[in-house]
């Protein structure tokens, strides 16, 4: 009999250790423990022994019983704690469901990284109207009164304001820096700031020009500021977009509104500077023009030049984030084409 | 600009071995941008010059001829040739196996090997001066013509190059990177440069001094010396029309000019060695004496291209006693220039004033050589330059030549600008301190007088740079720092004091719209023009009063410049219609009138009325338009609390022209309206090309948005006993709207209601027609106990018997 008891619980254990599941820990539940089981046949079995037995059997029988009992309890919270409330054949290759799919036009993206690293060393943020006058577009930029750019048809005027003079004679306006003096008239030095904006010029438009186009421009003006500080300011906007130092240099440029006066080369990163189709070969990129802000452009803010010099650059953002993600046609920042803009997040 | 580094080694002895790249490298970064450098040598690798022994009929083809060719080293190949004026012992161009040569002279150029042609091997190619880029030097007329160098004394098989001479490095220089520098359009301003970056001597023209006396045709009579502050008038006997010495032709050809002849030749090369342009006249043509004098009006002048001008006063031209013989500094005219029979030469060398010039030129679209020159403002003193290298070149190719009338009308000579610096002034600019004596030197070499007298520099400025380009010490200190090189200043930090920190409210609220609209609501930023189509004018503003045009627009139908942002919103839905079918865009930018001018920042500038603006259009193709609508009008109502301005309201006041008649919604801030959210009304979207969308559009100013200064969410105390919501769904008419029964709800002033919620509204099969089902949420409970449900029901059935009351409204479900 107690072979048997052992043989049976042996033979429980193992098939409680097998059951993947709990339905069929339920029927292994029954043939262990049921009705039928070999278990209940001996409880039934028990009044037939001699009574000086009996107790012993029973105690025997009852602890192979709750044993058992306490095996399958364990087996089944076991399975329990593995078991998943879904069918296995829930494909969890589906894709997700996309988030709301809106985004910042590129160029604004740009311009807010440019702007957090701006502020970040205490830079403000000025903008400015479109709509500017010849004294702001080229008076005040000691742009000569014959300078070719005030006559030719590059400049969007307005109609009924084209034939004016100075303050009178409208236009949107051809370049930023104009408006700069505007800062300078309004605001008390030092000042440091950056101005991004829209300017438009009438071009004949391809791949690589554009009539409107956004240009970056920042400024410092401070008393005994070297131009080679300056190189910072270009050092921080290229390291921005571009995530890593770029190397940079400085040459000589001619523009009328600084003096000296740049033009600031980028590392090409395409050759890493060995030279290529690229950047023609030389291992620069033009990127920007820069200086020291003329004489006569702090004069129009109402400063002394002999007190207060600064640095000036003005960034075309436009090709830089051609430059950024190899965009190869400026005119698609404009064209408000979804297929173009959703690929910007 | 194109440069001969060999014509430029003419003024400068620039070391044999100089490195190339160092010399383009040193010019770009301290005076012009070098765009390029060409070996000109370069394409003539694998020609030689090759002697023809013996000419043979090809076998097979009529046109054909064999020629043994001695290409060097009594080297003697069969080359096929089908020139019209092969001759035996004739010496050719032979384009050798691997050459590069352009069949015909067209098309790009390729590579030349040997082949068969028409069964007979040939040893590559007799060529045309046009098959190696040589026309402008040895130009012919009759097809099949081949070059002929026989004149050339070389022996077979010297290479080309050698040959013709055209072992030289062309620099090309960027034009715009020179345009404030008058004095470097020609070699020996750029001699000039190279000379004080490398330290080399630089050589002088030898002044050109005659006896000749002032006669009657170089008599000049200049009407407005501002205009035309000095002319120089020689006139030379003695000469004749032939071709140029071929290097004076090669040079003017490696340059980008085609040769003429010796005398037209000649002017062209001073005027690209010296950069002051000249001309010359066939001195028995003029009549009288020369005067330079305004145009009358409408005065004809017919010009060496063949073109006539009907000129105004403020041209300038060239005269003698019979009219016009040249428009001033920029062409002369076809009648007294250089002719083939020409003996003698009046030869003009004049200063004129820049604006002019470039008025003139610009106003008859005709820039040339000499204007593009004068454009820049060249310094009169120039002149005397130009004389003497014309003189030494007309002496040169005409030893029999003749002086016999010379003039120099000068009569105010220009003053060099001087300027002072102080040293402590420029130290601080640079960051540096550079020694006098290293500033003295290479300012020297530039042609500045330079004096010192404690902490003041004294800088006398030389003429060719006096003309405006350096006037004030800013253009001393660059002069000092480029010739230093700009590369030898370190960066330096930028030391700054800190005075608190930025805070730009607007900026910050502006940004956080946009962000709010793309990232929070799916929106797509886009940009677009500031001119409007006329098409989309039409549709949405339909009235174009107070909207302001460019003067020449980029477009006949792109006159007007946006008032509105909405024209372009609807044009790139209309685009994208194409590809998408539901979508939502945005933009911001400014819109202009032409009404309320200002002088915000000079009382001499009025400036238009100019605001910020920011317009979206969301997009669909259902059916049931509610959805687009609610969506939409969540998100201008949500605005404010995601952005932190102070909020915006909606109410109908002032339907927009382009709503729909029922979809349209004014929004406000306070009183004042600030904007409109409208569906967009059938007949304007079907004008802006919409097919099958529908449109919301809203437009906000943004100038009148109040941001708050910090954020104002409150915090309020989590309810102690339970809130309850409690939905209920009621049968309403169809007019009846929500604003009406929400109000009707809460004018209980029941303490246990505490607000009323749109859920859904129903029309449909279940529903009545006429009749609309709407699911409400209430919140019920109270701030001191909790509720039974008893007490709720009461509270909920109190409501729903208002709304029984006042809208006839039956309970649906619970």
């Amino acid at each position: 009999m107690k072979e048997k008891l052992n043989a049976l619980l042996l033979e429980g254990k193992e098939k409680i250790a097998s059951v993947k599941n709990e339905v069929e820990l339920q029927d292994v539940k029954a043939l262990l423990l049921g009705k039928q089981s070999p278990l209940t046949e001996m409880l039934k079995e028990l009044p037939k022994l001699d009574v000086s037995l009996r107790p012993e059997m029973g105690k025997a029988v009852n602890q192979v019983k709750s044993q058992l009992t306490a095996l399958i309890d364990e087996r089944r919270s076991e399975l329990k704690m593995k078991a998943s409330e879904v069918s296995a054949d829930f494909d969890i290759s589906v894709p997700g469901i996309r988030p709301l799919s809106g985004g910042l036009h590129p160029i604004t993206q740009m311009c807010y990284d440019l702007n957090d690293a701006f502020r970040s060393m205490g830079f403000e943020v000025f903008e400015e109207d479109d709509i500017t006058s010849e004294l702001y577009g080229f008076d005040k930029l000691n742009f000569p009164p014959d300078h070719p750019a005030r006559e030719s048809m590059d400049t969007y005027w307005i109609e009924g304001h084209e034939n004016g003079h100075g303050g009178d004679r409208l236009c949107l306006r051809p370049h930023l820096t104009g408006g700069s003096v505007r800062y300078l008239q309004t605001h008390k030095p030092p000042y440091r700031f950056v101005y991004p904006g829209h300017v438009y010029r009438n071009e004949t438009t391809d791949a690589r020009h554009e009539r409107a186009f956004f240009q970056y421009e920042a400024l410092i003006v401070d008393k005994d500021f070297t131009f080679a500080s300056g190189k910072v300011m270009i050092k921080s906007i290229l390291s921005k977009v571009f995530g890593r130092d770029v190397p940079v240099r400085m040459r000589a440029g001619f523009f009328p509104f600084v003096e000296p006066g740049f033009e600031i080369d980028m590392g090409c990163l395409v050759c890493g500077g060995k030279g290529c189709s690229v950047c023609k070969n030389v291992g620069w990129i033009e990127v920007m023009p820069g200086g020291t802000p003329h004489p006569n452009v702090l004069r129009a803010a109402g400063l002394d030049p002999d007190e207060y010099t600064g640095f000036y650059v003005n960034i075309g953002l436009d090709r830089l984030v051609m430059m950024r993600y190899g965009v190869d046609d400026v005119r698609l920042f404009h064209s408000a084409d979804l297929r173009f803009l959703n690929q910007f997040r | 600009m194109k440069l001969s580094l060999s014509w430029i080694r003419d003024y400068i002895d620039l070391p044999k071995d100089m490195d190339l790249k160092r010399l383009a490298y040193d010019l770009t970064m301290s005076t012009v941008e070098v765009e390029d450098a060409i070996d000109l040598s370069k394409q003539f690798d694998n020609m030689v010059v090759g002697v023809i022994q013996t000419i043979e009929q090809h076998p097979n083809a009529d046109k054909l001829r064999v020629c043994k060719t001695d290409i060097g080293g009594g080297n003697i190949q069969d080359i096929v040739c089908g020139g019209s004026n092969l001759r035996e012992g004739q010496r050719v161009a032979v384009a050798l196996p691997g050459a590069f040569c352009r069949w015909h002279g067209e098309g790009e150029p390729v590579e030349i090997k040997k082949s068969k042609l028409r069964g007979v091997e040939s040893y590559g190619m007799i060529c045309a001066s046009s098959e190696i880029g040589l026309f402008d030097l040895f130009p012919f007329e009759e097809e099949a013509t081949i070059l002929d160098l026989s004149d050339f004394d070389v022996p077979a098989g010297t290479p080309i190059a050698d040959a013709l001479d055209l072992n030289d490095i062309i620099l090309e220089i960027d034009n715009k990177s020179m345009t404030n520098r008058p004095d470097l359009w020609g070699h020996y301003g750029i001699a000039r440069e190279i000379a004080a970056l490398f330290d080399l001597p630089l050589k002088e023209f030898k002044p050109f001094v005659t006896d000749a006396s002032v006669t009657d045709h170089v008599n000049t009579d200049v009407e407005d010396t501002k205009a035309c502050p000095r002319i120089i008038t020689t006139e030379i006997d003695g000469l004749c029309v032939r071709p140029s010495p071929f290097l004076m032709q090669s040079r003017i050809w490696r340059v980008g000019m085609r040769p003429i002849n010796a005398l037209v030749d000649i002017t062209n090369y001073v005027m690209l060695a010296t950069g002051q342009p000249c001309h010359a006249y066939d001195s028995d043509n003029i009549a009288g004496h020369i005067t330079v004098r305004h145009a009358a009006e409408n005065e004809k002048l017919l010009l060496l291209n063949g073109k006539e001008l009907a000129m105004d006063p403020t041209d300038l031209v060239i005269s003698d006693d019979e009219g016009a013989v040249g428009l001033a500094g920029i062409m002369g005219g076809a009648k007294d220039s250089i002719l083939p029979k020409t003996q003698s030469v009046l030869l003009e060398i004049a200063n004129f004033n820049a604006k002019g010039i470039r008025k003139t030129a610009l106003r008859y679209d005709n820039r040339t050589e000499a204007s593009s020159r004068y454009e820049k403002a060249i310094d009169p003193e120039r002149c005397a330059q130009a004389l003497s290298l014309a003189m030494e070149l007309f002496g040169e190719l005409y030893p029999e030549m003749k002086v016999t009338g010379f003039f120099d009308n000068y009569p105010n000579k220009l003053q060099r600008a001087e300027i002072d610096v102080e040293l402590s002034w420029l130290e601080r600019r640079l960051g540096k301190r550079i020694a006098n004596e290293d500033i003295a030197k290479k300012m020297g070499e530039m042609g500045y007088e330079v004096s010192f007298n404690g902490d003041m520099m004294h800088v006398v400025v030389p003429t060719w740079r006096s003309t405006g380009d350096v006037s004030i010490k800013a253009d001393i200190m660059e002069e000092v720092a480029r010739m230093y090189g700009y590369e030898n200043f370190e960066a330096a930090p930028i030391t700054t004091s800190f005075e608190g920190a930025i805070n730009q409210l607007d900026k910050d609220l502006c940004r956080r719209i946009k962000e709010y609209l793309a990232i929070r609501c799916g929106m797509q930023e886009i940009f677009t023009y500031p001119w409007m189509e006329d098409t989309f004018v039409e549709a949405i503003l339909q009235d174009t009063n107070g909207i302001l045009a460019l003067a020449t627009p980029p477009s006949p139908s792109e006159k007007y410049i946006r008032s509105s942002l909405l024209p372009n919103l609807c044009k790139a839905v209309a685009k994208n219609e194409r590809y998408f079918s539901e979508f939502s865009i945005f933009e911001n930018a400014q819109v202009f009138r032409d009404a309320d001018y200002t002088t915000p920042y000079d009382e001499n500038e009025k400036l238009p009325s100019q605001c910020r603006h920011i317009a979206g259009a969301f997009v669909d193709s259902a059916k049931d338009i509610t959805p687009l609508f609610r969506k939409s009008k969540g998100i201008i109502e949500e605005m404010a609390r995601y952005t932190h301005m102070e909020e915006l309201t909606l109410k109908q006041a002032e339907k927009p022209v382009w709503a729909d008649n029922v979809v349209w919604l004014n929004i406000f801030l306070g009183e004042e309206k600030v904007g409109n959210l409208a569906l967009l009304n059938k007949k304007a979207s079907m004008a802006c090309g919409i097919k099958n969308l529908n449109v919301m559009l809203f437009e906000l100013d943004m100038d009148a948005l109040v941001p708050y200064r910090s954020r104002t969410n409150r915090f309020e105390h989590l309810p102690e006993f339970p809130m309850t919501e409690y939905d209920a769904s009621m049968l309403f008419e169809d007019s009846v709207k929500w604003e009406d029964i929400s109000r009707t709800i809460l004018s209980s002033h029941d303490n246990l209601l505490h607000g009323a919620s749109f859920v859904d509204e129903y029309r449909g099969k279940q529903i009545p027609a006429g009749m609309k089902s709407v699911t409400m949420r209430l919140a019920i409970g109270s701030l001191e106990k909790t509720l039974t449900s008893e007490e709720i029901e009461n509270c909920a059935n109190a409501v729903l018997k208002r709304l029984s009351k006042r809208f006839g409204a039956a309970l649906r479900t619970k």
